[in-house]
């Protein structure tokens, strides 16, 4: 149940993502990009197997017998603040685009 | 403890912060990072004469944990030949750069960027693992984002933003394909990967998903690469970004693409058996080899016949390098196609990058010259540079007749490098691309000359007045140009360990994992 929620909250992640990413306006696709890797990280939180198992600190509770992979946590955390650099240089690229053109719509640029 | 491994990297870094803390005082910050470069060029020369003779791979646990458990930096003759060409760019494009940009822009932040891009470099080339790559290149592109958009002013904050929009997107592609390479191999370092691919039935290994994802991570490094269909975004980026960026983006920068394809899909992938599906090629590598012949032709031909009818001497030559990346490509094709000719083509393709490295570098470096002293760069307004300066115009002469492919320049080598392996390995189709490739870079390179160098001296050239040492950095790679030709046997030699290097996966497998005998 938990895989196919997850897929199906993805795929429809990925849809929006490309959706935007395709509009005219530069913020909508820097919203797009964002949610696209957004979505990737997501996806990569299912790559260390999701179900029947718990976090990885498994004392805190009952005592669980599996525990989830902490490698894709410490790869998804990695990437999380790459997206948050890329998304603030692209929102301030944004800011000086509109000051150079007088318009964010890529049809005029 | 193999210290030189992570020395190039630890001088780029500390320069970039070096460069950081002293912008307030712009004589000692621009010292430094001159001293940087040096340093940097030091480095990889004490790393390259520690791999290159003795030949196995060394590696460098980062905080001494056990590969595959830690990350590993793994530098072999490969990495050490890649290196090399990263650092005889960017030391003149340095140099240069001290110059060229103004001393405002030097002061905020082109120094440090500029650092942390060659760290960003050299990460890519020195990591032994697949997630890190990532880090890398990141490290790498974000610095460059922030380089083109440099002189932002409209035409640099729209090639930007296609720039950065396209690369994020990458980005997220290659975030996709590593984790779902992770949850198909459960590892993440490239030597284990390889070991496990290799033996997939013992690792309980689906080799028919890693395929998929190996293309996945393949259509990011040609975009990296910026060969057809991902070049789009090359041409603005090239035009708009400083002319020292430009000489790294498409000397070093274009060739950590060009790299990472040699690295995982000789070294990596390679040994994955074949899953049964209608594909074109025998095995994965020839799959990926028949993708590859189809770009390097589409590049050759589209690079070269957009140059042709460029008016604008550095689109011009971002144009070209999209159509001089395919014949790296088509050599890297040859390669992949016929495994026994696997040394041929992949030493075709390392000395072909060094050709364009040198080439290229020294030809945006003097384009951004020739705008600095003329006040333009349309070859239309210029014309009579060969009568008004001599020095620069037989600098672009030997630039553009590197790129040609006249001997003894060392683009002679290149090309009949390639040629040689496309011929050995009998693909007529990428032989006969490469002819007209070869033939069209002729045409655009006596084209610009015959606009900007020959006839009668231009208003704009009549006000000639070019910096010194600006000129002497093009002469530098000029000289570099010629020297490398005229000494081409230890480059020969060094390509050639750098070839064996990318397929010797055993020695590969074996330095990373510090296990013998089951080994791939």
């Amino acid at each position: 149940m938990t895989e196919a929620t997850l897929a199906v909250v993805l795929g429809a992640l990925f849809a929006f993502g490309t959706y935007l990413v395709l509009r005219r306006d530069v913020v909508r696709v820097v919203w797009g990009v964002t949610i696209i890797s957004q979505a990737a990280n997501a996806y990569l939180i299912t790559m260390g197997d999701i179900a029947g198992s718990v976090p990885v600190l498994s004392h805190h509770g009952p005592p669980f017998t599996g525990t989830t992979d902490p490698l894709v946590q410490a790869l998804v955390l990695t990437a999380i603040v790459i997206g948050f650099g890329t998304t603030a240089f692209a929102l301030a690229l944004t800011y000086r685009v509109y000051e150079e053109h007088g318009t964010i719509d890529l049809e005029e640029l | 403890m193999n210290q030189f491994v992570i020395a190039p990297l630890l001088v780029a870094l500390c320069t970039a912060i070096l460069t950081l803390l002293t912008r307030r005082f712009g004589r000692a910050q621009r010292a430094l990072s001159v001293l940087g470069g040096v340093g940097y060029v030091a480095a990889v020369a004490w790393l390259v004469a520690s791999v290159y003779p003795s030949g196995g791979p060394a590696v460098y646990h980062l905080g001494d944990w056990v590969a595959p458990y830690g990350i590993v930096l793994v530098a072999d003759s490969l990495s050490a030949f890649m290196l090399a060409i990263a650092a005889v760019v960017t030391l003149p494009a340095l140099v240069y750069a001290t110059r060229h940009i103004s001393a405002f822009g030097q002061q905020v932040s082109f120094h440090p960027l500029f650092h942390l891009m060659v760290v960003g470099v050299t990460g890519s080339f020195l990591t032994g693992d697949v997630f890190n790559l990532f880090v890398w290149f990141e490290v790498m592109l974000l610095s460059s984002y922030v380089l083109v958009v440099f002189y932002s002013g409209p035409e640099q904050t729209t090639a930007t933003l296609r720039y950065v929009v396209l690369n994020l997107v990458g980005s997220a592609v290659m975030l996709l394909a590593i984790g779902g390479l992770y949850a198909a191999t459960g590892t993440l370092n490239m030597a284990d990967v390889a070991h496990r691919l290799a033996n997939a039935q013992q690792y309980g290994v689906h080799v028919t998903p890693v395929l998929g994802l190996t293309a996945l991570l393949f259509a990011v490094f040609m975009l990296k690469a910026g060969a057809v269909p991902f070049h789009w975004w090359v041409p603005d980026a090239y035009a708009a970004a400083p002319a020292p960026v430009s000489a790294v983006l498409a000397g070093v920068v274009k060739k950590v693409g060009v790299y990472a394809v040699t690295r995982l899909y000789f070294t990596v992938f390679a040994a994955a058996p074949l899953p049964d599906l209608a594909l074109p090629g025998d095995t994965v590598l020839g799959f990926f080899g028949v993708v590859l012949l189809a770009i390097a032709v589409l590049s050759m031909l589209f690079g070269g016949l957009a140059a042709v009818g460029q008016r604008d001497l550095d689109r011009l030559l971002a144009y070209s390098s999209i159509g001089q990346v395919g014949f790296i490509l088509a050599a890297l094709a040859a390669a992949a196609l016929r495994p026994e000719f696997a040394a041929v083509g992949i030493t075709a393709a390392l000395v072909y990058s060094l050709t364009h490295a040198l080439a290229k570098s020294l030809l945006f470096l003097l384009s951004g010259v020739v705008e600095d002293a003329a006040g333009t760069r349309r070859l239309g307004d210029l014309g009579g540079l060969a009568r008004r300066s001599p020095v620069v115009a037989g600098s672009f002469l030997v630039g553009g007749l590197g790129l040609v492919g006249i001997p003894p320049l060392v683009g002679f080598f290149g090309k009949f490098l390639v040629f040689d392996a496309l011929a050995q390995t009998d693909v007529v189709v990428g032989l006969a691309a490469a002819l007209v490739g070869a033939i069209l870079t002729v045409a655009y390179v006596s084209g610009a000359w015959n606009r900007g160098f020959w006839g009668e001296p231009s208003a704009a050239v009549d006000g000639w007045d070019a910096d010194p040492v600006q000129v002497a950095c093009v002469v530098a790679l000029a000289v570099g140009v010629v020297a490398a030709g005229v000494g081409f046997n230890p480059i020969l030699e060094f390509a050639r360990a750098g070839a064996d290097a990318a397929l010797d996966r055993a020695a590969y497998i074996t330095s990373v994992l510090e296990r013998g005998g089951d080994a791939a």
